[in-house]
Parts: C-alpha cells; structure tokens; sequence
C-alpha cells in the first residue's frame, strides 16, 4: 500500500515530494496551494484520522512548518496485513512574515481546535476557519509565545517580576 | 476525643470545631490533584483528621492549590476564594505555587501566589507524598491554635494591595472589589 501510494501522490499531484517510506510511515512535502487537495486525495485514500495538526518554526530557513499527520484505522484482526499500518505526515511550509493557509476543516472536521491552537501560538491564520478567537491564553501576547523569537525570561521579568509582593 | 484538649474545647469551641473539621475545596490545578484522590479516599483516609472534599467553594474552609497556576487559573483562583466564608484557610501545595517551581520561566503561570491570595501554609516538594498533607494539615491546626492561620484577616486588611496586584496581571478583572476600598485597617481586622 505504501508503494502505490507515493506513486499515486507524485504521478497526480505537480510539486509533492514524497519521502522514502520508513518504518510505515511517509512524509509528503507539499507546497501550500496544493496542500488541501492533497489532504482530500489522501482521506478518500484510506487514511481516515487526522491524529495531529502541528507547527515548527525555523527562523533561519524564515518558515513554519506545519505538519499533518494522518493514520488508517486498522482493519479487523482477521484480514490485518502488516503492509497495512500506515502514518502519513503531510508537511508545507508557510513564510514567518503574514503567514497564512487554507484551513481543511471541510475535510477533517476535528482539525477546528488544532487550527485554533496553532492561530493562537504561532500566529498562522487559517483562511475559511469559522473562528479563530483565543483558545487557551487569558493575556494578549506582542509576539505569539510559541515562536523561536519569544524571548519567555524577558517577558518573565517585564510581567511577573514587578509585581510587588503583599507586605504582612 | 483527646481528654487532654477538653480545656481548650471549652475555653474556644468555635475554634475548635474549625479545626477538626476542615473542609477543603476540590479545586483541581496542575499536576498535584493526582495526589489528592489517594489523599482522601481508603489508603490515607484524610477524613481521620476531619477533612472532606466539598463541592462547592461556599461550602469549604480549606483551599488547597495543587500545583503551577496559569493565569486563567488564578482567575478561577481568585473568584472561587472571594466566594468561601471565613474563616477561610489556604494551603499551597508542591514548589510551583512557592516560587514557581519548573516553570519559572514559563510565560503563562504565575511564580508567586502570595502575591495575589493570602496563603497560611505551603507544603514543598515536586510531588509532596500524601502523608506531607498531613503534616501541612497538622501544622495548620497549631496555627489555628495560636491564631496565625490569618490569611483572610490578611486578605481584608491588604485587600487594596491584593487588588492591585490582580490587576496588574489581568487589567480589568470583571467583577467588582469584595472589600469596599476605603474600609479603616484596623476596623477591618476585627
């Protein structure tokens, strides 16, 4: 299965790069644009789950990476092959300044809360993502505090050091 | 009951009953709640030295904070203490509420909680054990004996400072102040 799907990916879609499968897993490089017709291809493919929606930040290349990573669920027992144990992580890259992708919720329902998260940590915006309001943090943060560039001791010191303590 | 404590049950039974009857909050913040269940059930059986688990804040006297507060949780912290009656006793539990712990350099929790809530005890450790609880609680009944266990006269009397410390972390909190601000000090500390 492994085989014919990178095949497949690389013969229908201009621009993906598929990596050498190892250990039952492929990454697919996809460029952006591309990047939810390839998310449909591989749902009506077989990988059903969206296990994770994440982000890396690498100042020097000046990207976020965001990664998808999709699995299959297991057929029953009976007819499971070892072939058929699949991870797929899907990576494109997005530039750190107005960074900016379209949102797949139309084909995974469950990658809302990711989108929301990494909007909120990183900075990405998700276009077509119905809300994209603050999922966990109470403060409003200058730079989102997931990025490399988030110096956490100065901000540390800024927020929570001149708070005077209460004297008894 | 201890013979040896029918004086001091006779001389402040309000105190007393206070004492042997702590009922803590089951409040649940970070990484410590998981010492609690054991805590309070079978194997440690807090209910030997009077502590029940209640419900509500309105309904407990104990208020033990279990481990690193994040902002959003020091507003729940800090709302579900103005809602306990007094006389109200806090316990902080595990290093991260003392002085922030490992995340000392986190952007999102705060280091010190006495800064924003009174606190009478603090329990050290990453994780305290069950039985250091029970340390925590019997030194707290000798506080309350000698009357040190203060923390909400404390939170009364400073409560412009508690304010302002709150605010500087959140701006506008959303609720008014519990204390009016213009209260005498000593009128306060009845």
């Amino acid at each position: 299965m492994i085989s014919s799907l990178k095949k497949s990916l690389e013969s229908t879609f201009k621009g993906v790069a598929v990596k050498e499968p190892e250990d039952g897993s492929i990454s697919v490089l996809a460029p952006k644009d591309s990047l939810p017709v390839v998310i449909r291809y591989l749902k009506d493919n077989g990988l059903h789950h969206l296990a994770l929606l994440s982000c890396l930040d690498w100042p020097e290349r000046g990207k976020f990476e965001v990664v998808y990573v999709l699995s299959c669920y297991m057929p029953s027992n009976t007819d499971y092959a070892p072939d058929q144990r699949l991870h797929v992580f899907v990576k494109t890259e997005v530039p750190r300044e107005h960074p900016a992708l379209q949102s797949v919720i139309d084909v995974f329902e469950n990658a809302e809360p990711y989108e929301r998260e990494i909007h909120e940590l990183f900075g990405v915006h998700f276009a077509g993502h119905p809300r994209l309001t603050p999922l966990f943090l109470e403060r409003h943060y200058e730079i989102p505090p997931f990025r490399k560039d988030f110096d956490t001791r100065q901000y540390v010191a800024e927020t929570f050091d001149p708070i005077p303590p209460v004297d008894e | 009951m201890d013979r040896s404590h029918l004086a001091k049950w006779l001389k402040s039974p309000a105190k007393m009953a206070n004492k042997y009857s702590l009922h803590a909050v089951y409040f649940c913040t970070g990484c410590g709640i998981i010492e609690i269940p054991p805590v309070i059930t079978a194997r440690w059986d807090a209910e030997r030295f009077g502590i029940k688990a209640v419900a509500t804040p309105r309904q407990g006297n104990l208020f033990m904070i279990t481990g690193y507060v994040s902002l959003k949780t020091l507003k729940a912290i800090i709302r579900t203490y103005e809602q306990m009656p007094d006389p109200k006793y806090t316990v902080a539990f595990g290093s991260c509420p003392i002085n922030g712990g490992m995340y000392w350099d986190s952007y999102n929790t705060i280091k010190h909680l006495d800064k924003y809530i009174p606190v009478d005890g603090w329990i050290a450790g990453c994780m305290p054990r069950p039985e250091a609880v029970f340390i925590g609680v019997t030194h707290l009944w000798t506080l309350i004996d000698k009357g040190k266990a203060d923390g909400y006269i404390r939170y009364q009397k400073k409560y412009a400072a508690y304010r302002r410390n709150q605010e500087m972390l959140f701006g506008d909190l959303g609720w008014p102040p519990l204390y009016p601000s213009d209260i005498p000090a000593e009128e306060a500390g009845a």
